[in-house]
């Protein structure tokens, strides 16, 4: 039996290897994990921008880019113009004995509030110095954001595994390869779990170098492996499942965009949404790998946790599996 | 008008399939997502841990008197489970450094206030209000939110400890002093006293409305850009590119076929979704000429890219790089303050703005001078394709 595997995952990896899918399903989440460790800081730094006169006061001006992004501008008309273009911007002009706040009038609110309270703060003469705030940090440098980026990078890797399962098995149906094996010593089960052994590799190397070139060194990788492996379960079933019902690659590119549904509802539930709706997404098994992997990479996860996320996503892909049981072998004969 | 034979059959043949009722199937699925689940105007979800180091009635009274003057809300406890967890805090201005390490498990249940948005009484953010200084300390870290140490001393001055992640920028923490350089009361009033002036009126879309641009750019023009690639390597594996080689009908007119199929779900999916939520507010004109002009020119790049292999497994690496890059944009519709020079470059980005105007009845001249450039290089990218596969036919 292990022989056999071991057969359907050399092949697998040749018949990939020729066709560039293995290095797409690893080099893909590379890319993304550079181009996410290039943006996080832009995305972070949400500081409010505010537009000036260049012959304003200098005090002024120094005094504002201490907590907003200040662009400068010759006259107040070119500064209106700039004001009037698509993104959200602030002018801070001054007007007779004070200042006037210049908005275009479609800004999100929390600009307008920034501006009128810097303003006010700079017209009391408020400084640094005379503050009787302190400051306390607990020391961590990775945003949420960047922690969002990447665990949708994980999950985008993880349906990409099953995708490219489904896409070669549409494939291989239309080669009769499948009928094929059925007159080979090579079980189904056999088939199957070679093939997934071949897509949970290759997209878990992708995951781990992802993960160390965001920064992530110092996660627990036990749990973030753990997870991955579970979830790849429910991708590979689903790739499976997706591959099999699919007459053509045309069914399958539809299977593959309703996935989209339950994957992205699952992100936005558990950012966006508060608490007592959480339970709405409970039924999704990619809430589950999704809050896992936020908890690890934010280094706030326990094993309790991280074993009910794991036991969820096995449980719900278990039910998938054998609800789908039919269908696979009708699939496969 | 063998054009029109050649859509007609495109056509009848993807109502045959499974495909064309899945476009359909998740525009309702996106609809009902948009009227029964998002709510129009924006709630935050921001959340702050609280330890008031005061004399219990004066917490108190603070807290009533934002009730009532209705800046905020008393909602139900809220439980929170407090884990084993060891961590170092440092003061940003004196560099001390504390350890902490809490080895018990416990479960507290904290007073919940709402706080609202002064203009729309729309929730503005949740302040959990803990009864020990420890206790706060802990949620902060662990929940990862911001916390505070309200003080009041012997004269009954307030001052605040905030507890912070550690990766806020120094913009924001130089924010936070200058808030509390003066009392409150003087900010406000001086606050009142602000001239503000817009430069006109505005229409803004509300949080519901604002989903739609995205919708129609995702899951429309762009999934087009997989479907058509989709159809060709179906038709490819099928031979019926190979067969045009002995027809008499030009290989353009069979790639402009595969895009009317999809200008034709794409245009009934978009209507799905956009005429319920957004009634008769945009120029609906303007609104299917944008639609058709840029998901043509998405598509066209699909087709060209489709030209260049024979297998969508071949094809795989660099569909999912391009429709990756496509979503870039996305990050700033949400973000306006991540606007980068470079990102206007992406086409998804005027698509989006383009869609954001027309449904806030806007700047017309935008959409069509961006219908214009979706256009020409729609029909560069359709030129191109059609090149390619004259010439090889096969691939």
């Amino acid at each position: 039996m292990i022989n056999k595997l071991l057969v359907i995952f050399k092949k697998d990896f040749l018949t990939a290897r020729r066709d560039a899918m293995a290095t797409y399903i690893m080099v893909i989440p590379l890319i993304l994990a550079v181009g996410i460790t290039l943006f996080a800081p832009g995305l972070n730094d949400t500081t409010v921008k505010l537009a000036m006169l260049k012959s304003d006061d200098i005090e002024h001006i120094e005094y504002m880019k201490q907590f907003s992004k200040v662009e400068l501008f010759d006259s107040v008309d070119e500064l209106e113009r700039r004001v009037e273009k698509r993104d959200d911007i602030a002018a801070i002009v001054p007007s007779s004995n004070s200042y006037e706040i210049i908005l275009q009038g479609n800004e999100s609110e929390i600009v307008e509030e920034y501006a009128v309270l810097l303003n006010t703060l700079y017209e009391l003469g408020a400084t640094k110095e005379e503050t009787t705030a302190q400051l306390i940090s607990f020391g961590r440098t990775v945003p949420p954001l960047k922690t969002m980026l990447v665990n949708i990078l994980i999950l985008m890797t993880i349906m990409l595994a099953g995708m490219l399962i489904a896409m070669s098995i549409v494939e291989e149906k239309a080669e009769n390869t499948i009928n094929a094996i059925n007159v080979t010593p090579v079980s189904q089960t056999a088939l199957v779990v070679g093939k997934s052994l071949f897509g949970s590799t290759v997209a878990m190397l992708g995951i781990i170098g992802a993960v160390l070139i965001t920064g992530y060194y110092d996660i627990n990788w036990f749990m973030i492996v753990l997870v991955g492996l579970t979830s790849m379960i429910l991708s590979l079933i689903i790739g499976f499942l997706q591959g099999l019902s699919s007459e053509d690659i045309m069914e399958a590119a539809g299977s593959v965009k309703l996935l989209f549904l339950p994957i992205a509802g699952s992100i936005a539930v558990y950012e966006f949404v508060s608490n007592k709706w959480q339970w709405t997404m409970y039924w999704s098994p990619f809430y589950w790998a999704y809050k896992a992997n936020t908890l690890i990479l934010s280094k706030t996860a326990d094993w309790g946790t991280v074993l009910l996320c794991t036991a969820m996503v096995i449980g719900l892909s278990l039910i998938v599996y054998i609800l789908s049981l039919p269908k696979i072998r009708k699939g496969l004969s | 008008m063998k054009l029109l034979s050649n859509y007609l059959k495109e056509m009848k043949i993807a109502a045959r399939g499974f495909y064309f009722y899945i476009e359909i199937a998740m525009a309702v699925i996106l609809l009902a997502i948009l009227l029964l689940v998002v709510s129009e105007t924006s709630t935050s979800n921001r959340k702050q841990f609280v330890y008031n180091d005061m004399p219990q009635k004066i917490a108190e009274y603070l807290k009533d008197k934002s009730i009532k003057d209705g800046d905020a809300r008393l909602t139900d406890a809220t439980e929170f489970k407090l884990k084993p967890v060891e961590f170092v805090i440092t003061n940003q201005e004196t560099g001390e450094t504390a350890a902490h390490d809490f080895d018990d498990e416990k479960i507290i249940k904290l007073e919940t206030i709402e706080t609202l948005d002064s203009s729309t009484g729309e929730l503005a953010g949740t302040t959990y209000y803990a009864e020990t200084e420890e206790d706060m300390i802990r949620l902060a870290y662990g929940e990862s939110e911001i916390g505070a140490t309200a003080a009041m001393d012997a004269r009954g001055k307030v001052s605040y400890t905030y507890y912070l992640q550690g990766y806020e920028t120094d913009k924001l923490k130089s924010l936070l002093y200058i808030s509390h350089s003066e009392s409150p009361s003087v900010i406000n009033a001086k606050k009142d006293k602000q001239v503000v002036r817009t430069l006109g009126v505005m229409k803004t879309l509300n949080n519901r409305e604002n989903l739609v641009p995205v919708f129609l750019v995702f899951a429309g023009s762009l999934m087009g850009f997989f479907i058509v690639l989709a159809y060709i390597f179906y038709d490819k594996a099928e031979g019926v590119i190979r067969a045009f080689a002995v027809t008499p009908s030009p290989i353009w007119k069979y790639l402009i076929s595969k895009i009317f199929v999809i200008l034709t779900t794409v245009v009934v999916s978009s209507s799905i979704i956009t005429i319920p939520v957004m009634k008769g507010q945009p120029n609906y004109l303007l609104f299917y000429i944008f639609l058709i002009i840029t998901t043509f020119a998405i598509a066209s790049l699909g087709l060209l890219v489709a030209s260049f292999f024979d297998s969508i497994s071949k094809a795989f690496g660099v569909m999912y790089a391009i429709m990756i890059a496509l979503l870039i944009p996305a990050f700033s519709y949400y973000i306006p303050s991540f606007d980068p020079l470079w990102l206007r470059f992406f086409p998804t980005y005027p698509m989006l703005q383009g869609f954001k105007e027309i449904l806030l009845n806007g700047d017309a001249g935008y959409v069509l001078t961006f219908s214009l450039v979706f256009l020409a290089g729609g029909l560069v990218l359709f030129v191109l394709a059609d090149k390619r596969f004259k010439k090889t036919l096969t691939v």
